[in-house]
């Protein structure tokens, strides 16, 4: 079966935001901070006002009742301004924006724009914003809330100078350290700030309708959310607002969360006339990225392999601006010490604030990080105790329906069987070639949001069409074909009857949200529900039509089966109804329930596991590693569409071996030196390994419709620490910092060869 | 603002005849004079190719392609493939694609591939296509739909 977004999509008619072209539509573009971190003194746009074509100027001036009631936006914390207010925080930070009557106009003018800046010191990595005396980024504390949080967990706002969010869980008792045969404790540099690279920038076009409505298209994948922050930073009521999502040329995570929304809506407001703001791909490098991170963690373990106690202290590179921060360090957090069996758990995760492009939503969402360090520690405790990796990880594993910690949910596949699939595959028991060396990783990550609520709904039409409204948007991941089949089967239609518009805030279902894997598994459930609602509806009706038990009735493709007899839907629907006909609405709602022994105080709906392996060969002269066979498997639950299914396994691979190798923002003290894609280099076809083999498992667990569960994260997260166990298989290396270019895997050669000088001595 | 020049082309075998600004790209050309929206624009530095157009037969950055240099020039768009070509079709039918933003480029420097290269072996696929970046599918079903078209076409 093709996917229902396959003829718009390779015909080139799909339309996305940055499509949308409304008459009298004005352009919008940024003047961003040279600087890191400065006060800003003055802002002198006379010149720029009166320049060419342009039809409106924003500055901090305007950012004030009555058309702004809150001059800054945030997810937990409200710190990020919608443009600089007192001081700029990076190089890239927006400070003036302009509405022309073309983007080269508002370039130009932009141009003309005066600003007196007093620069301050500019905290660029981790170490310098936590130093002693350290200059703070927010000198005074932000707006900011904690969520609620369950059994052994906690949150705090801003516990120390540039940190903006703590996270910890504590779980058993840290005795149980005293009782271990081993503890080791190793430290992992993280060093990958993946830019998301989705191909469609940050863009949004925003009108004022006549009733004095804000009209707004965006490409983001929370719309609900995005309406409610926009609500609030612009003073309007929901009612007041209309967010409507095209399709979404690629997000990642970047696109959750307000983006270019704000500054479209008022300059819209200020020039009385359409405005689109849409970002140069080299601005998305400017907005958004993934955390870098350092990881230390302690393991106490027996002499034969069985894991005891894990205590881990992350700290995550936030950015500028807290952002999603807070929910990654959560994450990060709590998903430490991956999917094995435990006595004692012990984490702390501090978000820093550094002067660099704000760290945001990325797949994986700290989960990438957290696997990286907790998979290749257990490579090197299975080293140094003299147990094969793949016997230690079995040894330690959570069962099938075993509880993450006390109070959580079960896990929702069979860890070992996939683990056994890909040590298959990567031929583990069998003699490596020479010089190549094997890895393995599994990497883990809780699924489908916390606390997250979905509702959807279903209309059945008097001929038997089918219309599905809810929230979730179509990003790539082919959720407009998962979903579509879940309600084809339910009311025995073909999938082609059934018609789903896109996300539009007033027509459109509530949700929170495209992101965290919950497209199946949450939305799923509520679109599951939906659907089985509408076929009740349809069939009472039909039984009382027919004079027949609702038992005996089915549907199949606009008629009422009842035995051997095929009643058509549409006379029926007109005989009760009229001519005009009726349509039957189903509701579906789901949300996992409010549990306070749950840590994150619902236990979580689905868990999401990557299992990786990798054979790769290094060049100890030039520290290049050749991965020459990447195995990745996913377990759908149940593939609601094959092709759908392997593809998120794949591309999710993709990107973690990209981050894993190559990929990463670099920085020259806070000043980014490759915010472009062709130094930033993405990876290309070229680079994918000349093996790369991913496994679609179909265990049947998932808690989504007929057993299928969210996936599309987690094939990312086992890729790295399976190349970095690979390395240290073929060369006898241990490689702690990503990604593994050149430079670093020579860094850890010397390393070796120092210490065993220094051994020698 | 630069001067205009006229420029005749041919695109998806019409005749065009404009007056542009010699700073003006083929990208906005296609989209702004002639309606033709299909391809997207990426990074606007040639680099990922999702604006690519087929000019003179051999795959272009749209974006990076200034218009007067198009001059007499054949230039096909996704448009102008009609949307059931065997690429085009390869490319459904495998779900070659995910968020689709990336598609038209590849579909198009696919085409002038097997228009060159009939037969590609996989590594020939692999180094064409690397001109255009795919962030989503990790490029293995674009391969086999690479492969599947040109196996159609040659039969």
């Amino acid at each position: 079966m093709t996917r229902v977004d396959a003829a718009a999509k390779v015909t080139g008619t799909a339309g996305y935001t940055v499509d949308v072209d409304l008459p009298g539509m004005l352009h919008a573009k940024v003047l961003r901070s040279p600087h890191a971190h400065a006060l800003v003194r003055s802002i002198d746009v006379e010149a720029a006002a009166a320049a060419p074509g342009v039809r409106a100027v924003l500055t901090r001036d305007d950012l004030i009742a009555p058309l702004v009631a809150s001059a800054s936006y945030g997810y937990f914390i409200k710190d990020q301004p919608i443009l600089a207010l007192d001081r700029v925080r990076y190089i890239g930070d927006p400070v003036v924006a302009i509405a022309a009557t073309t983007e080269r106009e508002a370039v130009a003018a932009l141009e003309l724009v005066r600003v007196e800046y007093e620069p301050l010191d500019a905290p660029s990595t981790i170490d310098e914003a936590l130093a002693d005396g350290a200059p703070e980024l927010f000198p005074e504390a932000p707006l900011g809330i904690v969520p609620a949080y369950g059994q052994g967990a906690s949150g705090a706002l801003r516990p120390a100078p540039n940190v903006c969010y703590r996270f910890a869980y504590e779980t058993g008792s840290a005795s149980a350290f005293d009782e271990c045969d081993h503890v080791f404790t190793d430290t992992f540099d993280f060093d990958g700030r993946q830019q998301h690279v989705h191909l469609e920038p940050f863009v949004a076009v925003a009108q004022w309708t006549p009733d004095d409505r804000l009209e707004v298209w965006s490409s983001c994948q929370n719309a609900f959310p995005v309406r409610k922050e926009l609500g609030r930073v612009l003073g309007l009521s929901e009612a007041r607002i209309r967010l409507r999502v095209p399709f979404i040329g690629g997000g990642f995570g970047a696109k959750n969360g307000c983006k270019t929304e704000p500054i479209a809506a008022l300059l819209a407001r200020k020039a009385g006339a359409p405005v689109r703001y849409c970002l140069t791909n080299d601005e998305n490098f400017l907005t958004q990225r993934q955390h870098n991170a350092r990881i230390t963690v302690t393991t106490g373990v027996m002499d034969d392999g069985t894991l005891i106690a894990r205590r881990a202290q992350v700290l995550l590179d936030a950015g500028a601006y807290a952002d999603a921060s807070p929910l990654v360090a959560e994450k990060a957090g709590y998903r430490i010490a991956g999917p094995y069996k435990w006595k004692h758990i012990d984490s702390v995760c501090d978000a820093v604030l550094t002067a660099t492009t704000p760290s945001g939503p990325f797949r994986g969402f700290g989960g990438t990080q957290a696997s990286f360090a907790c998979e290749s520690q257990l490579d090197m405790i299975a080293r140094r105790l003299g147990i094969d990796p793949v016997q230690l990880r079995m040894r330690n594993l959570l069962d099938l329906h075993e509880p993450y910690v006390p109070g959580e949910s079960g896990m929702d596949s069979d860890l070992r069987a996939g683990l056994d699939l890909v040590a298959e595959a990567i031929g583990w028991s069998h003699d490596r070639p020479a010089g190549r060396g094997r890895g393995l990783a599994i990497g883990f990550k809780d699924s489908g949001g916390v606390n997250k609520p979905a509702q959807a709904r279903v209309k059945v039409s008097t001929s038997g069409d089918v219309f599905l409204h809810c929230g979730t948007v179509e990003i790539g991941q082919g959720i407009t074909t998962a979903l579509r089949e879940v309600v084809a089967r339910i009311l025995g239609v073909p999938i082609a009857r059934v018609h789903w518009p896109q996300t539009d805030t007033d027509h459109s279902p509530f949700d929170q949200g495209t992101n965290a894997s919950s497209g199946v598994s949450v939305m799923g459930q509520a679109v599951e529900r939906a659907a089985l609602a509408a076929r009740s509806k349809v069939l009472e009706f039909a039984a009382g039509a027919l004079e027949r038990p609702v038992h005996e009735l089915d549907l199949d493709d606009g008629f009422v089966v009842a035995g051997d007899e095929r009643h058509p839907l549409a006379p029926m629907v007109m005989r009760t109804y009229g001519g005009t006909g009726f349509e039957f609405t189903g509701e579906g709602f789901f949300k996992a329930e409010e549990d306070h022994r749950a840590p994150l105080e619902t236990q979580c709906v689905s868990w999401e596991y990557g299992w990786g392996a990798a054979e790769v060969e290094v060049d100890e002269e030039t520290g290049l590693v050749t991965v020459h066979r990447l195995v990745v498997s996913g377990d759908a639950g149940v593939a609601l569409h094959h092709d759908v299914c392997r593809g998120q396994d794949e591309g999710a691979a993709l990107m973690g071996y990209g981050g894993a190798m190559f990929e990463t923002m670099r920085y020259d003290g806070a000043r980014l030196a490759n915010g472009e894609m062709v130094s930033y280099r993405p990876a290309r076809a070229v680079d994918v390994p000349a093996e790369f083999v991913s496994i679609l498992q179909e265990q049947g667990h998932g808690p989504g419709p007929f057993g299928s569960k969210g996936m599309g994260e987690g094939a990312m997260l086992p890729v790295g620490p399976a190349i970095a166990n690979a390395i240290e298989d073929a060369i006898g290396v241990r490689v702690t910092r990503t990604p593994f270019t050149p430079e670093n895997v020579l860094a850890a050669i010397d390393e070796r060869d120092r210490r065993a000088a220094e051994a020698a001595r | 603002m630069s001067a205009e020049v006229p420029v005749r082309l041919t695109v998806n075998g019409n005749e065009i005849a404009v007056e542009v600004p010699t700073s003006e790209m083929l990208f906005d050309t296609a989209r702004d004079r002639l309606g033709l929206t299909g391809a997207n624009l990426g990074c606007d530095h040639a680099s990922c190719g999702a604006c690519t157009m087929i000019v003179d037969g051999d795959p272009r950055a749209s974006c990076s392609t200034f218009t007067w240099a198009a001059e007499g020039a054949e230039v096909t768009t996704i448009e102008g493939l009609g949307g059931d070509s065997p690429v085009q079709r390869a490319f459904a039918d495998r779900s070659a694609f995910q968020c689709g933003y990336c598609t038209p480029g590849l579909i198009m420097t696919t085409t002038a591939m097997l228009a060159e290269i009939p037969e590609p072996d996989e590594t020939t696929i692999r180094e064409w296509i690397s001109s255009n970046i795919c962030r989503c599918t990790g490029y293995a079903m674009i391969i086999e739909a690479a492969q599947a078209a040109a196996e159609e076409s040659c039969a």
